[in-house]
């Protein structure tokens, strides 16, 4: 088995999944007895089927740090590289090198040049200019110093074209992945964080799309499902906090595997020698589950996912110490003004929001919710999506409140590898309900792949990923977090701000240099 | 006793005895040529900007030059001085600023031409005022720019000083002067700039300096 793209599969399965929450999730929650045990705190170590068919790791950095520049010269005082020309006489060279008060030092191993030694209080680049003008030199030149360009080494990182996308090497050389003093809450399905076995009691049901019924499935009555952390996420360390507000317990199960992928793309370990990599990859992340996965419908959940526990969880988060909050989910219909309350208050709290703009621009572009309260929040943005070709995509919704884009994929552009690259569950071992009736089974949670997913969902973790960053950097205000990436994004579509795109496609790296004295 | 201790009071009697027994300055009735060396302080006029990027608005400026000075009391001298300082690059906002932690280095070196008039010169203090022209390199160097985001230009500035000398002895003096210095147009243009976020844009301010100066 590959690591096959599964957008397809994904936006079919949720689509299903929604359906039949709207019309049948009702009466048989009331049928089906509905508890969430947790039978073990270990499971079996998490499988990672992701890497298997790839190209083999390419070799770690030994060296990622970037020195302190003194006196932030361009070049490494005191000696200067030199290369005679074949045939120049020792006496020559010594005669050379006495115009420059130099002297040359034995040349170091596989180096067909000499390091010529110089006063440090000469100007290295004037005296290679004038040993460069000799006719007994092919060249002569300063020690420029050489500063890492930060590639992580995670070997499906050639596949994350995301990241070159927004420059995001350059920006990582500035700020190497944040801190973990910086916490980012991802409200979301839950996230693949810890390991265990819990028990369900998965009863009967019937997929329903409008007036069509569709297959019943049997009830598997009551089952040890396994769950395992993402590998590619780090271990317990990682997580602070962590909240389910749809069991209502502290153990956020993602199981759906939505909120695994956002949180990789928030914070996916990076330059570890394995998978893939992520915007703010030393940041603690808060998994606070507020949406319902299909198979937390399927176990009967005593929540489904609605506007009070987005606030809840909102706040929740910011009193527990979120400086960012990702929030990948939205809806459309009706305002929510619980929801804006709660943003309202985590901005004020110094917790900067950043919420996907909707995924429906081909199914009527209604406004989507929470998106929309982005024009009337300074530390709040709502996110549009772009592909690989750095346009808007096709299913991302265009609106007035559409302020910042950022990759979210399209696989009309691309095709499956259009879309985000990032470690989420094995959804052949998730979507077991994809088979039919027949060999409809229990699903597994600690089974891993790589897999491509697109949406505003997948592009709004770069936006607070890089939140994350700035807020490091020292931009610690939610309205300053808003307001550089503004003035720094760069421009798409019509000139200046629009519906699509908003101020334009986001620029780590330029935003973390902020401004100089001239430049 | 209450006051002054030793070191200041000893420095006072050196002061007295200087100008009790120096020289007067020599008449003017041949060509002079003299040097110094001064150190100053610089207040600059784009003060927000310095204060943001380099944490304040004035900073040490070390120079030096020759002199000539002509039987007709008029004095002409070139003087080169430097100002360097690193600070840290910021984003404002709302008034509110924010330091990132990337070290960024200014450097400013001008080369002034003065030319002014010394009244009172059959004194041992001698009064000075002038003007002229200056010539302003300024580079600015940031960690993790590319070389095209650095900045290394030369601007032309204006300048009028007044100031007094003080011999000390037949060969030393001593002066004390404040200039005021215009380099218009010279920051403020560029969008990644604290500058233009300010609308300051001179590169000049007033510099108060001693000098050593050696030479009749």
């Amino acid at each position: 088995m590959n690591v096959a793209p599964r957008i397809g599969a994904r936006v079919f399965a949720f689509a299903i999944a929604m359906a039949w929450l709207a019309t049948v999730v009702t009466e048989h929650a009331q049928l089906t007895p509905s508890y969430a045990l947790l039978v073990s705190e270990t499971a079996p170590a998490a499988v990672d089927r992701g890497v298997r068919d790839l190209d083999p790791p390419r070799r770690p950095r030994t060296d990622m740090t970037s020195p302190t520049v003194d006196d932030a010269e361009p070049f490494v005082r005191g000696s200067v590289i030199v290369r005679f020309r074949a045939g120049t006489s020792v006496e020559a060279r010594r005669a050379l090198l006495a115009r420059v008060d130099g002297t040359a030092a034995a040349p170091p191993s596989y180096a067909p040049f000499d390091m010529v030694s110089i006063d440090p209080s000469a100007d290295p680049e004037a005296v290679a200019r004038r040993l460069d003008a000799q006719p007994d030199v092919e060249y002569a030149q300063a020690r420029y110093r050489v500063y890492p360009r930060f590639t992580p080494n995670d070997p499906q990182y050639s596949r994350q074209w995301n990241y070159p996308a927004i420059d995001m090497e350059r920006a990582w050389d500035i700020n190497p992945g944040a801190t973990p003093s910086v916490t980012v809450a991802v409200l979301d399905s839950g996230v693949a964080f810890r390991s265990g076995i819990m028990r369900y009691n998965a009863g009967e049901f019937q997929f329903f799309a409008g007036r069509q019924l569709g297959p019943t499935f049997p009830a598997l009555g009551p089952i040890d499902v396994p769950f395992a952390a993402a590998p590619d996420l780090g271990g317990p360390e990682r997580f602070v906090s962590p909240r389910d507000f749809i069991w209502e317990t502290t153990n956020p199960f993602d199981l759906d595997g939505h909120g695994t992928h956002v949180s990789g793309t928030v914070g996916q370990l990076t330059n570890n020698g394995v998978g893939v990599a992520g915007m703010a990859f030393n940041v603690r992340i808060m998994p606070v589950k507020v949406i319902a996965g299909f198979w937390d419908l399927v176990f009967s959940s005593p929540q489904v996912g609605t506007d009070d526990l987005v606030a809840r969880g909102i706040r929740y988060a910011v009193d527990n110490g979120a400086k960012v909050i990702n929030m990948s989910i939205g809806r459309s219909g009706p305002s929510a003004p619980v929801v804006h309350e709660a943003i309202a208050y985590a901005v004020s709290r110094g917790a900067f929001v950043a919420v996907a703009g909707g995924n429906d621009f081909e199914d009527g572009n209604a406004i989507e919710r929470f998106a929309d309260f982005a024009t009337d929040i300074e530390g709040m943005v709502a996110v549009g999506a772009v592909g690989r070709d750095g346009q808007r995509a096709f299913y991302s919704n265009t609106g007035a409140y559409i302020e910042l884009a950022a990759p979210g994929g399209n696989s009309r552009v691309g095709g499956t590898s259009g879309g985000i690259l990032q470690q989420t569950f094995d959804f052949d071992l998730v979507d077991t309900f994809l088979l039919g009736p027949a060999q409809f089974r229990a699903p597994r949670f600690d089974v891993f792949a790589y897999d491509f997913l697109q949406g505003t969902s997948m592009a709004t973790p770069h936006v607070a990923g890089f939140a994350a960053l700035l807020m490091q950097q020292g931009v610690t205000s939610p309205a300053a977090v808003e307001a550089v990436m503004k003035r720094y994004a760069t421009d798409l579509g019509p000139p200046g701000r629009d519906d699509a795109y908003g101020y334009g496609l986001i620029n780590p790296r330029g935003s973390l240099r902020g401004l100089g004295l001239a430049r | 006793m209450k006051g002054t201790t030793g070191a200041p009071r000893r420095f006072v009697k050196v002061a007295v005895a200087a100008l009790l027994f120096a020289a007067p300055a020599h008449a003017q009735t041949d060509v002079t040529l003299r040097g110094f060396v001064d150190v100053g302080s610089q207040s600059f006029a784009a003060q927000r900007s310095f204060d943001a990027v380099l944490g304040g608005t004035r900073g040490p400026v070390f120079g030096g030059g020759v002199e000539v000075v002509l039987p007709q009391q008029i004095f002409v001298s070139l003087r080169a001085s430097r100002f360097r300082r690193t600070g840290q690059r910021v984003f404002a906002f709302n008034n509110e600023l924010f330091n990132l932690g990337i070290p960024v280095t200014v450097t400013i070196a001008p080369v002034e031409l003065i030319g002014g008039y010394r009244f009172n010169y059959r004194s041992r203090l001698v009064p000075y005022a002038g003007a002229g022209v200056g010539w302003h390199r300024y580079d600015e160097t940031s960690e993790f720019a590319d070389a095209n985001e650095n900045v290394t230009d030369r601007f032309t500035g204006f300048h009028v000083l007044g100031g007094t000398e003080l011999r000390i002895a037949r060969w030393i003096g001593t002066a004390f002067d404040v200039e005021w210095a215009t380099v218009p147009h010279a920051i403020g243009d560029h969008p990644n700039s604290v500058s233009r976020e300010f609308r300051e844009s001179n590169l000049g301010g007033v510099t108060v300096r001693v000098k050593l100066i050696v030479g009749r």
